[in-house]
């Protein structure tokens, strides 16, 4: 293990013609640098300028200063090579636009569209869905920008996590500053790239200050201190790989430096991590009055202006006139003054398009659903046939009943009878047959088969390039997820317990939900997270809750909660085809509920709910185990009490099938909702508002058609308790759903 | 046992009556319906009839005196009966309070026999709850008035008012619907509303205590109110020998629930939509036992147990659809009743005549071409009937035990179809009005009926009725006799007609008419020289130029 940090800086940086005569770079290449950071440069004081004169609005984090270090590194990869980028990120989308840009006219284009996104127009990268801190052309390797400091790492890891297991030879260059490095997501991101081996090369452009802290002291009284080590590089030693500090300022010191990283990473198939030296000639943003740095600083930094610093390596080496540079600033100048002229005249976004591409559309056959509805009945029939024939028939041990129970399902109905975790091993068994892209990762899912056995065998089939254990990161998990399924895999991360999903909630929302929206549309996060919830083990508050809640109220999420192993097979097949990032969710509780599942192939279509039992009296809404629960209490509803429930399994929570719910209220006139969530501002206040406000083909709302006041029954307002009492008292039950329907009568 | 008479409220603001004359002594046997005293009051002199046959036994009052409505005026008994002085006492106040609707203290005075409310509607004297806490002074408890000569219930058809609120007096309290209309109902006192004890939808006899009125501060106890709701619906002659306080409550009280005490009726939205549908008015429609609104299946129930449609009727008529159920509305209801009495009991013949309307249907263009009231068929048909009635008395004839009495004016009814239903107002006094106006009086009342705000007054009395069916094609129809009346007249539409005439075939406009009479009080030679009579009133147009 190579713990040594190589100090670039202490080394001479060879000159430009010698290079050029090694053949590794040509006099175009380097005088292309210098146009790029011109353009870098004077968008930048553009933006500014703009942003005084309300031109633009919103952030504005300039790159101004730090043009080597996105220049030299993006020239140094290549084509096909990926970048990942931050809330400072004009630099980094300038300048890899720059690199795919075949000629001046797709230049300006690029530089056009650049502009216009600022600007919040149309013709901008993501149709001014992302603007400055969001700004990315996906389709040129661009995993993005983020506004959450730190956010960006994680789906670089996954990214190249996908480059690794393509085999493409791809390499991820991940950009971010100072200040990043001390976040979590840093930490699980840097741990399980060099665990997972991936080609990763972080580019850390450590410009001293994260906002208005320095990363290691400053001068100025009263300032504050982020890290008790000068170099950030030393924190490679904490994950075992190599890393170089170089002198951001000098674009031939960054090329060299990210080209060696590049190849090395390539090669190894390992990350390495770079740590320029530089500093942005803006403050933090416009706001922003610099008291923090001294005027000498500022100024000894401003001498080694990385424009500055390659001109007049081209001056001195005599590779070009000063005229030569001067046009070369020119043209760059005039670039910019085209975009801004470009962005100014662009039509603002259309708000009639406000919600386009917030998801891929998907649709379904209407005899995919027509035919899943009939399928759904003869299932139910299977498995209480199931049910009826493990009671009834005898045997020497129950095992053997099982079987002989199973063996008449499968001669009757042609299904077979699977556990809960039986068919959700079988539906990722049988998509990862399918689709070589489906890979699963998280914590204990290989050797161990998952926390709830629900990946069991799966690493003896498909191996452990496909089947991954990760560290206990829940943030990496899901963030790499993300950057995997931007980078075309289509991944499943599991983790333990939903209650986990609070510290990957960043990675979930703001770049699994939200990516696609703010990049424009141009993305699509086709993840699976698969997790569980629920009460029922009496593990208490940190590993019983329901969050769904948290979830359906992300825009760009799909969220699934099966309640048989014949919705948890069809469902989670069909959440992994998906384009959209699905949360699915099973419940801890029915692991072990053995139900029909049909033996042929099949998928169950996402935002189709499945009326479980028909009825004229009441519609019950439910979802995931408590399904079960108020199908035992129609039941006695109906046998004791003569009430016919209607019971509505909604299985996909997100998109939510209210149509389903309506017609049934149309019938009943009361609607009880059914869910092991918190109640306020749930999913079930949040399925009476929408019965409330749904509006019927005859002129009528949901609310038209109530006549009683809608019930809602969740958990109760109370941190999960452990004790098996407590744990049974703060959730709906089969009794508390029989009282509150008689008392809705 | 004997049975109390108490003066009556004769008209809607009559407070007190001065008895101008006493038409019968002790010992006079009376039957209902007999004239007991002439009453002066505020606006006119009238005569009180008995409200039951009896023995008078006693005579309360005298000759001269004013007294509040409400006052016992008078006792009927068996010929021989005893009239026990405690009973007499408990009648004019001057003993105890055992009679009193409530343990109200008393004053002696016989001018305020029942001080606790001298609202001329108060409850009549019954026995107090065992226990009830007493009425404070100044609270004055208001019954169901008689809105009408004939009015035995009524139906709360809307609370106006509620708990809390200040009323003056005249402010309308209730919309009460009886037999005959739906009528407002004043209050005949100011105060503030202490407790509301009818309920829309309840049916109630007149004198059931309905409100408590009382200065602003005053607070009644619970059980005072409760008992004098359990007093409850009290006839006009309670019997104080029968000490236990009646707790019969209208049929729908038990089972349900108040919704609109005054203001806001809560229903469900379903059941809002339910009753749009099926045309009701939720305000009449009560929820079940403990609910607090009114639910779709409380509708249904309303509609199969006939409530009253929404005014809103005749746009929804048009939806029904076959196999729908719809609620029989009170309208509709009465005019069943009605009509099954009249077949029951009327035992009629049939007259047709054809009439030549040529003459009158140019002579009619030509009128409202100039004048200045629009006179539709109907009103010459009626004036043409009040013509041959003034001829034919005996078709104003009316069964009067073995008499045959005659009207004293000559009073027209007019079958006008509403979105409620069938509705036959009478145009009072046809007799003396010109064509012009029966003409204004009867577009009076056809928009009267079309708005609901017939009165009592107009939908009482009348000795035949025009039914005019031509409007919808019908050439010729026979209608049924509006019990009360001697016959009606079905009118059908004027046809072109080839009619010889001198001679010769004509193109004449023709309209039947048919005439359903009641044999009891007439014969065939009458009623077909009536109806004669009327044909040629019809055909010769100067009767109406003139
Ligand atoms: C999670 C999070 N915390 C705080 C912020 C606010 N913020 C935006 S940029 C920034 C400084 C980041 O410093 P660094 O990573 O060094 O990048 P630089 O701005 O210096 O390029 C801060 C504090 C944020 N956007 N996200
Ligand atoms: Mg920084």
């Amino acid at each position: 293990m190579n713990l040594q940090v190589e100090d670039m800086r202490t080394k001479a940086v060879p000159a430009i013609a010698s290079l050029m005569k090694q053949g590794t770079i040509t006099l175009n290449n380097v005088k292309d640098w210098l146009r790029t950071m011109y353009e870098i440069r004077f968008f930048e004081d553009q933006v500014f300028e703009l942003l005084g004169q309300n031109l633009i609005k919103g952030a504005s984090h300039l790159y101004a200063g730090q043009e080597a270090v996105a220049t030299g590194a993006c020239a140094a990869i290549q084509m096909g090579d990926v970048i990942g980028s931050t809330h400072r990120g004009h630099g980094h989308c300038g300048a890899i636009g720059n690199k795919y840009a075949q000629d001046d006219q797709t230049r300006q284009a690029h530089w056009n569209r650049m502009m216009a996104e600022l600007m919040g127009r149309q013709t901008g990268y993501c149709g001014g869905r992302g603007g400055s801190m969001h700004i990315a052309d996906v389709k040129h390797g661009n995993l993005g920008s983020t506004g959450i400091v730190g956010g960006n790492i994680p789906n670089a890891v996954g990214a190249a996590l996908a480059e690794r297991y393509k085999q493409d030879n791809a390499v991820v260059v991940s950009f971010f500053g100072d200040g990043a490095t001390n976040t979590g997501a840093f930490h699980e991101s840097m741990n399980m790239a060099s665990v997972l081996k991936v080609p990763l090369i972080v580019i850390i452009e450590n410009n001293l200050y994260g906002m208005s802290v320095p990363f290691f002291g400053s001068p100025v009284e009263g300032a504050g201190c982020a890290a008790n080590i000068e170099h950030i590089a030393q924190r490679s030693a904490a994950y075992g790989v190599p890393a170089k500090i170089i002198d951001g300022q000098d674009v031939v010191a960054v090329f060299l430096a990210v080209r060696e990283a590049a190849d090395y990473a390539r090669k190894n198939q390992q990350m390495i991590m770079i740590e320029a030296k530089t500093y942005r000639w803006y403050g933090h943003s416009r706001s922003d009055p610099r008291v923090y740095r001294t005027k000498e600083e500022e100024k000894a930094w401003k001498e080694r202006d990385p424009i500055a610093v390659l001109s007049k390596k081209l001056l001195e080496e005599q590779l070009c006139t000063q005229q030569e540079l001067d046009a070369i600033r020119d043209r760059a100048d005039a670039t910019i003054k085209a975009a801004t002229q470009f962005g100014l005249d662009s039509p603002w976004p259309d708000a009639s398009e406000l919600a386009k591409d917030v998801y891929v559309i998907e649709t379904y056959p209407e005899s995919l659903i027509a035919d899943e509805k009939t399928a759904s009945a003869q299932v139910m029939k299977a498995t209480e046939a199931f049910e009826t024939a493990v009671k009834t028939l005898t045997g020497q041990t129950k095992k053997e009943i099982t079987e002989k129970a199973k063996e008449k399902i499968r001669t009757e109905f042609g299904m077979n009878v699977l556990l809960m975790k039986e068919a959700i091993i079988e539906a990722q068994a049988e998509e990862m047959r399918r689709d070589k892209n489906v890979i699963i990762e998280g914590e204990d899912v290989g050797i161990y088969g998952g926390a709830y056995g629900a990946t069991k065998g799966l690493l003896q089939e498909f191996g452990a390039k496909r089947v991954i254990d990760t560290a206990i990161s829940e943030a990496a998990i899901v963030g790499a997820a993300v950057g995997a399924s931007l980078r075309g895999l289509r991944p499943i991360a599991e983790l333990m317990y939903v209650d986990f999903i609070t510290i990957s909630m960043d990675q979930l929302m703001h770049n699994g939900a939200f990516n696609r929206y703010m990049f424009g549309g141009h993305a699509k996060v086709p993840m699976v997270i698969r997790t569980e919830g629920g009460v029922g083990r009496c593990i208490a508050a940190h590993h019983s809750k329901s969050l769904e809640p948290w979830l359906v109220n992300v825009p760009g999420l799909y969220v699934v909660m099966p309640s048989t192993p014949y919705d948890a097979k069809g469902l989670l097949k069909a959440a992994i085809r998906s384009d959209n990032p699905v949360v699915y969710i099973e419940h801890k509780a029915t692991y072990g509920q053995a139900g029909a599942v049909p033996a042929q192939e099949y998928i169950i279509p996402l935002g189709v709910a499945d009326v479980k039992r028909a009825g004229k009296d009441v519609t019950i809404v439910t979802y995931s185990r408590q399904t079960m629960f108020c199908l035992a209490a129609a039941k006695e509803l109906a046998e004791k009490h003569g009430i016919e429930a209607e019971v509505i399994d909604l299985r996909t929570l997100k998109p939510m099938d209210i149509d389903t719910v309506a017609a049934s209220v149309k019938k009943t006139g009361r609607l009880m909702t059914v869910a092991e969530s918190f109640c306020m501002c749930g999913t079930g206040p949040e399925i009476v508002r929408r019965l409330i406000e749904y509006k019927f083909p005859d002129g009528y709302t949901g609310f038209d058609y109530l006549d009683t006041p809608p019930v809602n029954l969740a958990a109760a307002d109370v941190p999960p308790p452990m004790s098996e009492p407590l744990e049974n008292a703060s959730i709906p039950t089969p009794d508390k759903i029989i009282a509150a329907v008689k008392a809705m009568m | 046992m004997p049975k109390e008479v108490r003066l009556p409220q004769l008209g809607q603001t009559m407070e007190e009556g001065t008895i101008v004359t006493a038409l019968v002594k002790v010992g006079d046997t009376v039957k209902k319906g007999d004239v007991l005293f002439e009453i002066e009051t505020d606006k006119a002199t009238l005569e009180m009839e008995s409200p039951a046959e009896g023995f008078v036994r006693k005579i309360l009052i005298e000759v001269g005196q004013t007294v509040p409505v409400g006052t016992p005026v008078l006792i009927l008994g068996r010929q021989d009966e005893e009239i026990s002085q405690s009973y007499i006492d408990s009648l004019t106040g001057s003993e105890t309070s055992t009679v009193s609707p409530s343990p109200v203290k008393k004053s002696s005075s016989s001018s305020a026999a029942i001080p606790a409310s001298s609202s001329p509607a108060q409850q009549p004297a019954s026995p107090p709850a065992p226990g009830a806490a007493a009425l404070p002074e100044g609270t004055r408890v208001i019954c169901l008035p008689q809105l009408g000569q004939t009015m035995e219930e009524g139906t709360i058809v809307t609370v106006l008012i509620q708990v809390g609120d200040e009323v003056k007096k005249g402010d309308v309290l209730f919309e009460i619907e009886t037999d005959k209309a739906t009528l407002e109902m004043e209050s005949p006192a100011a105060g503030f509303v202490k407790a509301v004890l009818a309920e829309v939808g309840q049916t109630l006899p007149i004198n059931t205590p309905i409100l408590i009125l009382a200065d602003k501060e005053v607070e009644i106890a619970q059980a005072c109110i409760d008992s004098i709701k359990s007093g409850g619906p009290a006839t006009a002659t309670p019997s104080p020998q029968a000490p236990v306080p009646t707790t019969a409550q209208p049929p729908t009280a038990a089972a349900t629930t108040p919704i609109a005490t005054g203001g806001r009726v809560f229903a469900s939205p379903r059941a809002k939509m339910v009753a749009a549908q099926l045309g009701l008015d939720l305000a009449r429609i009560s929820a079940s036992s403990g609910a607090v609104r009114i639910t779709e299946a409380d509708v249904r129930k309303a509609a199969q147990g006939g409530i009253a449609p929404a005014a809103t009727m005749a746009t929804v008529s048009a939806k029904y659809g076959l196999g729908q159920r719809i609620a029989i509305n009170r309208l509709q209801r009465i005019v069943g009743e009605k009509m099954l009495l009249s077949k029951q009991t009327i035992p009629c013949f049939y007259l047709n005549i054809q009439v030549d309307m040529t003459e009158l249907v140019k002579l009619r263009t030509r009128m409202n071409k100039s004048g200045d009231v629009k006179i539709s068929f109907n009103d010459f048909i009626i004036k043409a009937v009040a013509m041959g009635l003034r001829h034919y008395p005996i078709m104003t004839g009316r069964l009067d035990g073995d008499h045959i009495q005659m009207a004293e004016t000559i009073d027209i009814g007019l079958a006008i179809s509403t979105d409620l239903g069938l509705v036959a107002p009478i145009v009072k006094n046809t007799g003396a009005k010109s064509l012009r106006e029966i003409a204004v009086y009867c577009q009076g009342l056809i928009d009267r009926a079309r708005t609901e705000k017939l009165s009592l007054d107009d939908l009482t009395g009348g000795c035949i009725t025009v039914s005019n069916l031509g409007g919808f094609g019908i050439d010729s129809f026979i209608p049924i006799v509006v019990p009360g009346q001697t016959s009606i007249l079905g009118v059908g539409r004027i046809n072109d007609v080839c009619l010889p005439m001198d001679g010769n075939i004509m193109v004449r406009k023709v309209m039947n008419l048919n005439l359903s009479v009641d044999h009891k009080v007439a014969n065939g030679a009458d009623a077909a020289q009536f109806l004669d009579f009327v044909k040629k009133a019809l055909e010769h147009t100067d009767n109406f130029t003139q």
